[in-house]
């Protein structure tokens, strides 16, 4: 029996599973929307479910300047960015010579890169912190990129490395006998073609980092220096009975990473799938 | 000449190439492991390592500490919930929304997914703060529904307060599951399945044994990604209940976080802690593949 010519009862049950999963992965974000045009007057006395009587905008303004957003969002998309370069950069270099250029050492060093894709970062938050620490540090934009490109990496070498080892040697062999060099055969020939995956890594590395909350937590003090996830927990703790600015906080931080995936979706899902189909 | 030259030239290439990605994962996520397992067997409490009067080796009494501290078993058992919802719950309901797209039970795939997989690209810190509006508090979504059916509804989490947790969890990651089974179905070779459905076999046969079978490698994938996951889930929790009411919620990372950040730190357990962690996980992802060794591959 094909399903597609199935009765109409299964088809309409398939299409109210689906439809069910639907709303329920949508429904809390356009809540928070919905709410956050609400003054938090309005929302404690009001039913939670209910549309405003009235939009109102103002707190957004408020919540912007109380969470200083204008900075976070700078300082979020340095560190995103920087930290996709980095990674894409380093991982694929690495990535290459571990694929295309014998060496004895691979073996080792390709593994203790594969097995830090399972090391958890609670695990190395303590000495990290004693580390950042010690080479003072703590509380720079520096302190909190290296890391950030550190952990980036595992999932950037063991990418490049797979796709790398599938472009036929003959190609590096030809650009050999012209004379090209190691490094020229690299930044001119492999890394142009290995576009498709540098965009994959790319997009995992800037949502993880995006999205960092802890590590930034630890390593940061200053207002300058913290980034935007950060700076929507401010809104957890003192200001939680505000609603009306907390929700628009949480909108502010929301807006960035929803943008995104809706431009790059399709490369999103791509990488998540691409991250777990081989090993 | 020529071969010593070229030799040395393959060497150096390989150096530069390697040696910037090297050291900064070296320094950030290799040594700073093994450098976790050396402080958990000292008293290390700050200040200098080398050269520190008081630094001393104390073998395995940080963890005789952990293993005599009942928080340490409240944060495990939550912990194990964890990775129970996320291999019995997130896995299975992805393999579901996965197989009715692959199969185009249903039109607008592209949309389906695109939504399903939205809670994922959200930082855990939003989903934290938004769902404690929609749980934890008297005036919440989920009170309010609930003073519909009973009018004398009390908000108290006292019975089972990783339920809202989970439930949560849930909600953010069955769309990962989903993305990945459904790539890896639309690389199954759909002359199988025609074949199959030529010689008679119904849609659950066809499911049993083709396609179950021929995922059972992602399967395990899946389960130790979720295996990992779980244990790495901090920001959602550090947000949302912070651990509370009363270690109710404790996680192992939160446990730590608890031991090095909050009041007194206490290096040499927090750092006991995150080896424990390090260990449980790897328990747990070689059970999985134990597991896939006896009883998956029957491609």
């Amino acid at each position: 029996m094909d399903v597609r010519k199935s009765p109409w009862g299964v088809k309409i049950l398939i299409y109210l599973v689906m439809f069910i999963f639907t709303v329920l992965a949508i429904y809390p974000i356009l809540w928070l929307v919905i709410q956050s045009f609400k003054t938090t007057q309005e929302y404690l006395t009001t039913s939670k479910l209910a549309l405003p009587k009235l939009w109102f905008p103002g707190n957004y303004p408020y919540a912007w300047k109380l969470g200083k957003f204008g900075m976070l969002l700078l300082n979020s998309l340095f560190y995103t960015i920087v930290t996709v370069m980095g990674v894409v950069v380093f991982g694929f270099m690495a990535g290459f010579a571990f694929a295309k250029i014998k060496n004895k050492a691979t073996p080792l060093l390709h593994g203790m890169f594969i097995v830090g894709i399972l090391i958890t970062l609670q695990s190395i938050m303590v000495p990290l912190f004693l580390m950042v620490n010690t080479v003072h540090l703590y509380d720079t934009r520096l302190g909190i990129l290296i890391p950030y490109i550190g952990i980036g990496l595992p999932m950037g070498v063991y990418l490049s490395t797979e796709y790398i080892r599938h472009i036929p040697e003959a190609l590096i062999e030809s650009a050999r006998l012209d004379g090209t060099g190691y490094l020229k055969t690299f930044f001119f020939i492999i890394f142009p073609m290995s576009a498709p995956v540098a965009m994959t890594v790319g997009i995992l590395t800037f949502t993880g980092t995006w999205n960092e909350f802890m590590l930034i937590n630890i390593l940061a003090a200053s207002d300058t220096i913290k980034s935007i996830p950060v700076g929507v927990g401010r809104f957890s703790g003192a200001l939680a009975s505000d609603y009306g600015k907390q929700f628009s906080a949480l909108v502010i931080g929301l807006i960035p990473m929803l943008l995104f995936y809706l431009i790059f979706r399709r490369q999103i899902t791509k990488g998540v799938a691409a991250g777990a189909v081989k090993g | 000449m020529y071969k010593i030259s070229a030799k040395r030239e393959q060497w150096k290439a390989y150096l530069i190439l390697v040696v910037p990605a090297a050291l900064i994962y070296f320094s950030v996520m290799a040594f700073p492991t093994i450098f976790s397992i050396g402080l958990s067997l000292t008293n290390y409490n700050g200040g200098k390592i080398f050269g520190n009067p008081k630094l001393v080796f104390t073998g395995f009494s940080s963890y005789l500490r952990i293993f005599q501290d009942p928080d340490f078993y409240l944060a495990l058992k939550n912990n194990l919930f964890i990775v129970l919802i996320s291999v019995f719950g997130q896995i299975p309901l992805g393999f579901g929304l996965a197989y009715i797209l692959s199969r185009r039970l249903v039109k607008g795939v592209d949309f389906f997914q695109t939504m399903i997989y939205l809670p994922n690209v959200i930082s855990p810190v939003i989903i934290g703060i938004l769902f404690k509006s929609f749980y934890l508090n008297q005036d919440s979504v989920y009170m309010e529904l609930l003073r519909k059916l009973n009018p004398a509804a009390e908000f108290t989490l006292s019975n089972h307060p990783m339920i809202p947790v989970l439930v949560v969890m849930l909600w953010m990651y069955t769309g990962m599951y989903v993305i990945i089974f459904l790539a890896n179905l639309q690389r199954i070779d759909t002359s199988v399945i025609e074949a199959a459905k030529i010689d008679g076999a119904s849609e659950a046969q066809t499911l049993w044994y083709i396609l179950l079978p021929a995922l059972s490698g992602v399967i395990v994938t899946c389960a130790i990604l979720a295996i990992s996951g779980s244990l790495k889930s901090f920001d959602l929790l550090f947000v949302m209940t912070g651990g509370g009411p009363a270690k109710q919620t404790s996680v192992l990372s939160l446990y730590m976080y608890s031991k090095a950040f909050v009041g007194a730190p206490n290096y040499p357990l927090a750092n006991a802690i995150s080896t424990v962690m390090v260990i449980i996980s790897f328990i747990l992802i070689g059970l999985t593949q134990g597991m896939e060794k006896r009883f998956g591959g029957k491609e």
